[in-house]
């Protein structure tokens, strides 16, 4: 029961995973222990974009936050604020996507603006999956029929496994990031 | 015929005066994957130790493939297709990465050579662009990826993981946990000892929490994960 939660919760893993690789990163350009690496970074936003947008977000709202709506009142308040962040998950990337082509173009001159721009999504991120973590999930437990989970189970099963990606090419997206990240953030130079 | 790989029956084993198990029953089949969960100290990588003949358990009794192993030496574990990826990982330093896989190749026992040295290159290609480096070039997760390619070069029918991504960045934890995904896939009966119980009960299909050397959940690892109270007691920090 619930794997639909086993699979958003996953999901969550690997991008937390890859926000923390994110900040890491940065952290050791500001330190002066890495250089800067563009290519990287904008694997790792494509990541954190292409998967959320294009598998995750779309099962949450079309299906938890669908029946979780019509059976919890509680839940109302965290759906709308989710589903609003989720329509704005794409300016939100955008800004960050720019910062890096901004950071890329200044050089150094650009690395404050992207540290804040990645700073201010990371912050958004967190309070996003906490909210569906720590919210979501303990009123869907809580208020969802055994047909609910049912329809739910079977909708996100239906989608094989979606964190690889519809022909593997995400998690081939993450293998290179993991593999190009310099220690001890991955397995790089 | 049987298809049990490896069983503990009502194990004891303490360090020194400690009395570390406490009566513990355990048992995997063929193509079976096991989440071995629980705090620190409470004696996991203790049972496994004491199935491989690593320590000694003063009570109890150990079977491989069904024949009493409870006094044989690791290596004949070993030789009986149950391949160990020890805590700490255990590299050859001084080896390269090509030895530390070479030293380790044989076929499985019932004559299998599935896991060559080219499919291991495939499933960790970062050891390809480290082949000719030594063991203690290799940064943790180059070492953890070595560690488990040596095991898979043993063509096992059992791999034991004993916290596979301990210390390791959260990115390269979630590689390892792929991999690990991909390799259950061909077949191979999985323990994996590890606190993160989110990774291991999405691998494994049973799960089982020690507390002070006892068994206090065993079941599914669906059971697990629908039970937020069970995971907060025995596992949360």
């Amino acid at each position: 029961m619930n794997k639909s939660l086993d699979i958003i919760h996953d999901e969550h893993r690997a991008l937390a995973a890859m926000l923390g690789g994110m900040n890491a990163l940065v952290a050791g350009i500001e330190a002066g222990r890495l250089k800067p690496d563009f290519d990287l970074l904008a694997d790792m936003i494509r990541y954190i974009d292409e998967v959320p947008e294009v598998v995750h977000h779309p099962k949450e709202d079309q299906y938890l936050f669908a029946k979780l709506r019509l059976r919890s009142a509680d839940a109302l308040p965290y759906i709308e604020q989710l589903e609003v962040e989720h329509v704005q998950g794409e300016a939100r990337i955008a800004l960050l996507r720019s910062a890096l082509e901004a950071y890329r173009k200044a050089g150094e001159a650009g690395f404050a603006g992207f540290k804040m721009a990645l700073a201010t999504f990371l912050e958004q991120e967190w309070r996003h999956m906490n909210t569906e973590e720590n919210h979501i999930f303990p009123l869907a437990r809580k208020h969802l029929t055994d047909e609910d989970w049912a329809e739910i189970d079977a909708a996100f099963l239906a989608n094989g496994n979606p964190w690889e990606g519809p022909a593997g090419e995400y998690a081939a997206l993450f293998s290179k990031i993991v593999n190009t990240a310099p220690a001890p953030v991955g397995l790089g130079n | 015929m049987s298809n049990m790989l490896l069983e503990a029956k009502e194990l004891h084993t303490y360090y020194g005066a400690s009395h570390i198990l406490h009566g513990i029953d355990f048992n995997i089949r063929q193509g079976e994957g096991i989440a071995l969960m629980g705090r620190n100290g409470m004696g996991k990588s203790t049972l496994i130790k004491s199935m491989l003949g690593i320590v000694r358990p003063k009570h109890g009794r150990i079977l491989v493939r069904g024949d009493d192993f409870t006094k044989a030496p690791t290596y004949r574990t070993a030789q009986r297709g149950i391949a160990y990826v020890p805590e700490g990982r255990g590299i050859f330093p001084n080896l390269s990465v090509r030895e530390n896989l070479q030293m380790s190749a044989r076929c499985g026992i019932d004559g299998q050579r599935n896991w060559t040295f080219d499919r291991v290159m495939e499933t960790f290609p970062r050891l390809g662009e480290r082949i000719n480096n030594g063991g203690w070039q290799l940064s943790g997760g180059e070492q953890q990826m070595l560690t488990i390619g040596r095991a898979l070069m043993t063509n096992p029918d059992l791999l034991i993981l004993d916290e596979a991504t301990e210390g390791l960045a959260p990115l390269i934890a979630m590689e390892i946990w792929r991999i690990v995904k991909e390799i259950r896939k061909t077949g191979i009966a999985t323990v994996i000892v590890d606190k993160n119980h989110g990774a291991v009960t999405s691998i494994c299909d049973r799960a089982m929490i020690l507390v002070k050397g006892e068994v206090v959940f065993s079941g599914s690892s669906d059971e697990v994960r629908a039970n937020p109270e069970l995971i907060q007691k025995h596992l949360g920090v």
